[in-house]
């Protein structure tokens, strides 16, 4: 188990949003603030760290003839408990993400990582997964709300940023900035991830001259 | 392929064990939150009530069998009855507060919408929406239209249900016309269910 790895692989190489492509509506809907997007990441962070650990617990038991319909009942369960816990606990948050909470259960990302993850590796491997890939989809919401939220309404966190004379960009908010902010950054990742194995492979090359 | 018992039992015996520990779980949780939730939805439907009409001191009785009537007008409207209050003004009737949903851009709006002994709006206020934040939000908070009043705020004292159109009479906030329409099919169809109660 390498922690290190398994970090960068969640934060760059593999990351859930941009290299990896899913979670796409829950990305797209709810990142027009900085807490919703906080909430949400920490959300399906905790919901892919239970939901790993508990389907690497079951790997070995599970038949494989069922697996997604056991796969998404856990998940479910996991989803349904933090969406009465965050209506319990933070109102707020649960009011503002509204049905995007439910809609985890059919997010890619915790299903995706069951599959491909979880139901082939240890218990401690895969709660780590779930935490660094949660981290990585974190990271890409919270810029995208940041870059939203600066420019698409003037503030952030709700406050005030923007001098007062800036007439904020309403279409940032709407669904085609979502389109536009996230097809920038899939771009700008991908350009850094070509020009980084560009980089090794000329020096893998002068090594082995 | 021929199937056998013992890989039916297989299956079928794992699939409905996971189901058993999960439900036992979500059980728990429930148990634990249940409460507060209630509290909460509680504490949010009476500062609701409370918003939709100018005089402090009064009681809202809630009324327990909704005349279908009631519903079936709020449903022409295109809204849906979910809960009527009487408003108890100094121990004298002083109309309806009604719970209504209507469609917004993003899901359902619940609004309480308050109605006078004269089936003109008091006053409405938003229960639980999911609008775009930052453009339907503007409508649920309360800001000013193009026309100078509060998109909520402009529906006080209109009367006539049905008679509410966005673009005619109503004013929409800039980019949020579809969350301005649901909250007139929330009004209207409470002076409908008013009407229908009188």
């Amino acid at each position: 188990m390498n922690f290190k790895k398994q970090l960068k692989d969640g934060l760059i190489y593999q990351n859930p949003v941009l290299v990896q492509v899913l979670g796409m509506c829950s990305t797209m809907a709810i990142t027009t603030s900085i807490s919703n997007g906080v909430g949400m990441g920490i959300s399906v962070l905790i919901i892919l760290t239970l939901s790993n650990i508990f389907i690497s617990l079951l790997r070995k038991i599970i038949p494989n003839e069922v697996r997604i319909a056991c796969y998404i009942v856990v998940i479910a369960g996991f989803v349904t408990i933090v969406d009465l816990c965050l209506q319990a606990f933070f109102p707020d948050i649960a009011k503002s993400l509204g049905v995007f909470i439910p809609l985890i259960v059919v997010n890619c990302i915790v299903l995706g990582r069951a599959e491909a993850f979880a139901s082939k590796n240890s218990v401690a491997a895969s709660a780590v997964d779930g935490i660094c890939q949660g981290i990585g989809y974190t990271v890409v919401l919270v810029i995208m709300c940041t870059v939203r939220e600066l420019l698409g309404a003037g503030t952030l966190m709700g406050i005030q940023i923007m001098p007062a004379s800036y007439t904020p960009a309403l279409m940032l908010v709407l669904p085609v900035g979502g389109f536009l902010c996230l097809g920038t950054l899939i771009a700008v990742m991908q350009w850094a991830l070509a020009r980084s194995e560009k980089k090794a492979a000329e020096k893998n090359e002068k090594e082995g001259n | 392929m021929k199937i056998e018992g013992k890989f039916i039992l297989k299956v079928a015996g794992t699939l409905t064990a996971i189901s058993l520990v999960v439900a036992a779980l979500l059980g728990a949780t429930n148990a634990l939150t249940e409460d507060k939730i209630a509290a909460i939805n509680k504490a949010n439907t009476e500062a609701a009530l409370a918003a939709v009409v100018s005089s402090p001191d009064c009681e809202f009785p809630p009324i327990e069998e909704i005349p279908q009537a009631a519903i079936d007008a709020a449903k022409a409207q295109s809204g849906k009855l979910t809960e009527a209050y009487r408003v108890v003004v100094n121990g004298e009737d002083a109309g309806y507060a009604f719970k209504i949903v209507a469609g917004g851009s993003q899901g359902d709006i619940e609004m309480i919408v308050g109605v006078d002994s004269d089936l003109a709006i008091t006053g409405i206020s938003v229960v639980d929406a999911s609008e775009t934040s930052g453009i339907g939000t503007k409508v649920i908070a309360n800001e000013a239209t193009t026309a100078g009043t509060g998109a909520l705020d402009q529906f006080v004292g209109k009367s006539g249900a049905g008679s509410l159109v966005v673009k005619t009479n109503i004013d929409a906030v800039s980019g949020a016309t579809v969350t301005t329409k649901g909250i007139t099919k929330g009004a209207n169809a409470a002076l409908a269910a008013a009407e229908a109660m009188a």
